[in-house]
Order: structure tokens, then sequence, then C-alpha cells
């Protein structure tokens, strides 16, 4: 359990309701920081400069979509320490074992309830290793 | 009818007939003794009629006073040598066996003739020297007709006119010869020379009779071979006919058959090339026959796939190996690629050899750009619906929860109804989504150990604010602590998830829902009972199939698709338990899971 409590956040999100929608949730119910990020192909760069605790990203993307994206994540020495979680309409089973199998920390499923998706982040996040 | 293995019309069965008319060239000596005997007889009649009046003439004219009882015993003798031959020949014809009694018979007529032909001879050597001159030529007239006219009678054995002729004769030349004549003596010299011609003759009739009976035989024998043959020959070309008959009506039908088929029919040559196609084959490939008759199939086959074909065909040919549903891409005549459906049939002869191949085809493209099309509906409605539902749920719950401020009482309830439905279109999408993959098979199950208690729990604690929003009690009874079962987790949760919430919706207003679990010998059971209205005995039949719900107007109000019953069968079925309910007494329903339970001993953790 990593000793600090989860504070900032980063999604890569190409919806931009989906993205108000998260950004309201987790700053005004979680009380995080959270930083958006619309172009995957820019996120890389963002996630250097924001620095967040956790990452958050959608599965179905234009540009990169978020298994790519989290390939390239885990090649760039600089970020591919970060723990990642997706949030994703896929529902598949085999989808979200998938992802897990890929170095996922967690799945999300669309639609997630904004009211509790906080609670979900920071039980995701006790339960990483130190 | 099978036409290739059709069973070969053959004579093989047949007597032999070349065989059957060998030995005839020789035939049965005793059957033509027989017809001699019997010829015999048949004219023995006439040497008995002969020989009575012959016998009343020559007793009338050498009647002399002198001689009376001489001649009165002749007389007396011709009456018993022609009383004793009628009467041997009334026994011959009654006789049953002449075939077989035929030398018997043969020697009796023997006897016969002797006896006539020793008269004969009496009265030559006895009335000759006492009588007349006239009377003397009369004798020897008499004596010469009868024995010239003993051959027609004897002649169909000349042993026995031989003998005849000889007692006739021999006493008459025995006379002639001490007569003291000379005359008389040369006379009785030339007698044996008479004899001798009248035998000779005598001879060649029985060598001609015997021959004629030979012959006789031989074509009465031929005749009746001819005639069964004859027989044997319009019966066969009576059943060829039939079977040309079938042969060509199964022809007509087959024919029929694939001209009308709707599936396309091509029959291909063991080598490849094409020996006709039906009218669907023609529409499929867009080709006249006359294009395509012996020009190889391959022609038919998309140039990427020639080589998969060829490995696919080769068996059908060498081996006789049908080829079931098997999908090859084609090409059509304009160059345009389809997917087909094809099952080949070789027909094999008796021997094995493949004659030929039919190959029955199916255009799939449609269908397979169809299923592709149904995976990517199917996909993009997963997707595309959820992403806005993840707004407008999300967004409504939001400002339900009230971190956004609070609301006017009138507008809160109007985002609440907009939530709740919200949540219905999504159940209604996850429904048909899992439906749809139950259906086309592709709906994973994971199965993992599970303590059963511990699953209760949790399900009783999500469905606990479910429960409270129909002002529903959820209580639980019976506990079965270590108890552990294989099943997918999620999946299990998602039925007693649905069976709890259908409880709920349908129960009045502060009743309980109560959640049972029971151990069976080797299952658990878990029971969901109710006090709503119960099920109505006209919709027990088809609860659980999809879309039926027994009160629309219930529905509607209370939620749900329909479908949610039908799911959990199959999800159930896939995890190798069932699903059954049953009136509670007292009014309501109890709807229950069935699984088999691990043996405690199965479970890894006490392993």
């Amino acid at each position: 359990m990593p000793t600090r409590p989860l504070e900032k956040v980063l999604y890569v999100e190409d919806d931009e309701d989906i993205q108000r929608i998260v950004r309201m949730s987790l700053e005004r119910v979680g009380k995080m920081s959270v930083e958006i990020v619309s172009n995957s192909t820019q996120a890389i760069e963002r996630i250097k400069a924001f620095k967040p605790d956790l990452v958050m990203l959608d599965w179905m993307m234009p540009e990169m979509d978020g298994p790519t994206l989290f390939r390239k994540m885990q090649q760039d020495a600089e970020v591919a320490a970060l723990p990642v979680i997706f949030i994703t309409a896929k529902a598949s089973p085999r989808e979200l074992e998938e992802l897990v199998r890929l170095g996922a920390k967690g799945t999300i499923s669309k639609p997630f309830s904004p009211k509790d998706l906080p609670d979900q982040l920071r039980g995701l996040w006790q339960a990483l290793p130190d | 009818m099978d036409l290739v293995n059709a069973p070969e019309h053959s004579l093989r069965d047949e007597p032999n007939l070349a065989l059957l008319a060998k030995g005839r060239e020789q035939p049965d000596p005793r059957r033509v003794l027989a017809d001699r005997v019997d010829q015999l007889y048949d004219q023995l009649w006439i040497g008995i009629l002969g020989a009575f009046l012959l016998g009343g003439i020559a007793t009338y004219e050498l009647w002399e006073p002198r001689y009376r009882g001489l001649v009165l015993f002749w007389w007396g003798l011709v009456s018993l040598v022609t009383i004793a031959s009628s009467w041997l020949l009334v026994s011959y014809r009654r006789s049953r066996d002449k075939l077989a009694e035929a030398d018997q018979w043969l020697r009796w007529l023997g006897l016969s003739a002797l006896a006539i032909g020793t008269v004969w001879g009496f009265a030559g050597a006895v009335f000759f020297p006492a009588h007349t001159d006239e009377q003397q030529v009369f004798l020897a007239f008499l004596l010469a007709g009868v024995v010239a006219g003993g051959i027609p009678v004897y002649s169909g054995s000349w042993p026995i006119y031989a003998l005849y002729a000889a007692s006739a004769l021999l006493p008459f030349a025995y006379v002639l010869a001490t007569f003291g004549n000379r005359l008389f003596a040369e006379l009785a010299a030339l007698v044996p020379v008479f004899y001798a011609v009248n035998v000779a003759i005598a001879y060649r009739l029985t060598k001609v009779f015997s021959t004629g009976y030979r012959l006789r035989y031989a074509f009465r024998e031929l005749t009746d071979d001819y005639r069964a043959l004859n027989k044997r020959l319009g019966d066969q070309l009576q059943e060829l006919q039939e079977a040309s008959r079938q042969v060509e009506e199964s022809g007509r039908k087959l024919t029929l058959f694939a001209d009308r088929a709707p599936i396309a029919v091509i029959e291909i040559e063991p080598d490849g090339r094409i020996q006709r196609i039906n009218p669907a084959a023609e529409v499929l490939f867009g080709y006249a026959p006359a294009e395509l008759v012996g020009k190889a199939v391959e022609t038919l086959v998309a140039a990427a796939a020639r080589a998969e074909f060829t490995q696919q065909w080769r068996p059908v040919v060498e081996s006789g190996t049908p080829l079931f549903a098997q999908l090859i891409r084609n090409l059509r005549r304009d160059g345009l690629e389809i997917v087909c459906e094809w099952t080949l049939t070789p027909l094999v002869n008796s021997e094995g050899r493949v004659l030929s191949v039919v190959a029955q085809g199916r255009d799939m493209s449609a269908q397979l750009e169809a299923e592709r099309m149904k995976k990517e509906f199917t996909s993009t409605l997963s997707h595309e619906l959820r992403t806005p539902l993840t707004s407008i749920i999300g967004s409504l719950q939001l400002v339900n929860s009230g971190t956004m401020g609070t609301l006017d009482e009138d507008v809160l309830e109007l985002t609440v109804i907009a939530e709740r439905n919200g949540q219905r279109l999504l159940d209604l999408i996850n429904d048909l989504l899992d439906f749809e993959k139950i259906r086309s098979g592709k709906f994973d199950v994971v199965p993992e150990v599970i303590e059963i208690d511990e699953l209760l729990r949790e399900t009783l604690l999500l469905n606990r604010a479910f429960a409270e929003r129909y002002k529903v009690q959820l209580v639980s009874s019976g506990s079965l602590p270590q108890l552990r079962i294989r099943a997918d987790r999620k999946r299990l949760l998602q039925v007693l998830t649905n069976l709890i919430s259908n409880a709920a919706k349908f129960s009045p207003q502060g009743q309980a829902v109560e959640v049972v679990v029971e151990m069976l010998r080797d299952r658990v059971r878990v029971k969901v009972k109710d006090r709503g209205p119960g099920i109505p005995d006209d919709f027990h039949a088809k609860i659980f199939t999809r879309f039926s719900q027994a009160d629309s107007a219930i529905a509607r109000q209370k939620g749900g698709t329909g479908l949610g019953l039908a799911i959990c069968k199959h999800l159930m079925e896939l995890m190798n338990g069932k699903i059954e309910f049953e009136d509670r007494p007292g009014g309501g329903s109890i709807f229950w899971i069935e699984l088999p339970r691990m043996e405690p001993c199965q479970t890894p953790e006490e392993g």
C-alpha cells in the first residue's frame, strides 16, 4: 500500500462530456487534482509535465487507442512505473483480462458512477504494492 | 435408387444351357427302345387281324372232308394265337410303366410273333403235301404274303421279324425240299434267299425307325430347350426393361432435382474436369454450361485458394472420402470473389473406383457478410451506446447526489426519473449484448472456487439499496460455512441480482424478500422467495424464454427487459447448474438455482 494518499490523477479521454463529468467527480467529490488530456498522442508529454500519481486511459480513442498508448508508456522509462487504470465501454471478460495481462492495475467499466468513482480509484490505489 | 451400386444384371445364376444340351446328342436308348416297342404294339392289331382273317380264308380254302379234324385243329390254333396276342395287346395298353418294362414287353411280343409264325409254318408243313395243286399254289402265295406282310408289322424289331419269318418259312422249306419234286427242291433252295432278302429289308427298316426315334427325341429335347431358353430370355428381357425404366426414371428425377435445386450442383470428372452444371450454378458463377464443360474445376476457385483446394480435392478422388460443408473462395466469371460452402460427394462404383464427384455449393458471401456486420454492430452498440449513457447517467448522478448543490424538489424528482430510465436503458443494452453473446456461443464463463456464504453476503450488500427503493426488506437465512462451489463469480452474482431485483420489484411494500441457502446431497440450492403476485399459470411454460413478461403494464412501471430470466437460464446451464421456480404456499413465488457443490477434500485450500 502506498504511504501517501492519491492526489493527482491524469485522464486521457477524447469525449469532452465524459472529461467534464470525471473532472467534476474527482475534483468535487474526490477532492483530487485532475489533468485531462484529449489527444492521446500528446499524453506522454503531458504526463511528464503533470507527474500524476495515477493515469486513467480510455480504450477507444482516435489517433491512438488506449492499449497502444499504454505500451508506449511502458517503453518510456520516465513514465513506465506509473500505475495505469483503464476505463472502457468494452465489457467482455476476455478483453478485461487482456488489459490486466498487459500490466494495467485495474479496469473500470463505462458507464461508471461519478459518485463512486473517487472511492473506486482510492480502493485500487490502496491495493497497489508499495 | 442407388445408381452407382445398383445390382448388376447377369446370367451367372442361370443353369448353363450349353451343358444342359450336352448328353442329349445321344438320346436315352431306353426311351428309344420303349418308343419302338410302343410302335410294335401299335401295329400288332394289323398282324392279329391279318392272322385271324387269313386263317379264316385258309380254313375255308383248305376244307377237305378227309382232313376235317386237322383243319379244324389248325383253325383252333389260329384262334388261340390271335386271342392270346389280343390279350397281350390289351395288357400292354393297360400297363403303367411301359418305359421300365419295355424289354419285357418286347420279349412277349417276340413270343407272340413266334406263335403266329409257327401257326403259318404248321399250315405250310401239314397242308402242303396233302392237298391239290391249286391248294398248294394258294398255300405258297399265302405264306409268301404272310411273310411279306410281317415286314411292316414287325419291322420295329428285325430279330422278331426274323424269328417270325423263320418259324413260318422253315417248315415249309423243309416240306418243299423233301417232296421229291425237282421244281419244289429248287423252290426250297430259293426260300432262304427270299427269307434273307426280307430280313435284310426288316433290318434296314429297324435301323431307319431307330434313327427316326433318336432324331425325334433330339428334336423334342431341342424344342424343349428352345422353349425354355425363349422363356428365360423373355423373363430377362422383361427384367431388363423394368430395370432400364427404373434407371431412366431415377435419372430423370435426379436431373429434375439438380435442375430445380436452389443450390449449385456441379458434376466433376475424377481428373478435375467439369462434366455438367445445373442452372443454379450457371447463375452463381455467371457462366453458360458450354463455357465450363470440359474445363478444370479450378477455373471456379479463386487464385489464392487453389493450392488449398487441390489439397482438399485429392482425398475425394483418391480414396472416395466426401468433403462436408467446406468454405471455399470461388471466382465468378466477372472476376468477383465469393465464398461458398461446398459438399463434395464422390460417386464410387462397386469396385471402389471414383466415377465422378458431385459438388453441391451455396453462396455464403451474404451470410458471412451479415455475420461480420452483426459482430461489428454488436461491438458498435456496446461502445457507441455506452459512451453517451456514461455522460447522461453520470451527470444525473452527480446532480442527484447533491454534489452540485441542492435542487428544487420538483426538479430533483425529474432528474431522478431521468437517471432511473437512463439506468434502465443501460440494463437493456447489457441484457441484449449478453443474450446475443450467449446465442452466438461467444459467452465466456470463467469458473473459480467460490465460498457460498461469502458470495451471498456480497449479493445482499449489492442489492440492499435496490430493495430499499421498493421499500422491501432483504433477509437471508441458512448458512453453509466453508461450503464451496465452482462457478463464474460475476455471472452468478448477475443471476442472483436478477432474481432478487425481480422479487423486490414485484413484492408489496413492507414485505421481505428471503434468500435461503440449502444443501442437497451433491448440490447447493439458493432460493429467493417473495410475496408478490406469483406467476400466472398460463405463463409458466414461457417464463424462461426471451422477451416474456407476464404483464406488460407492470413491466413498463417496474422496468426490465424481459431478457433477464432467459439470460439467467443460459448462464446457469453454462455453469452446469439449473434454475427453476415454484409457487410459494401462502402467496408469492420461489425462484431457485442449483449448482454442483465441491467436496471439501477437493478444495485447494484444504488439500
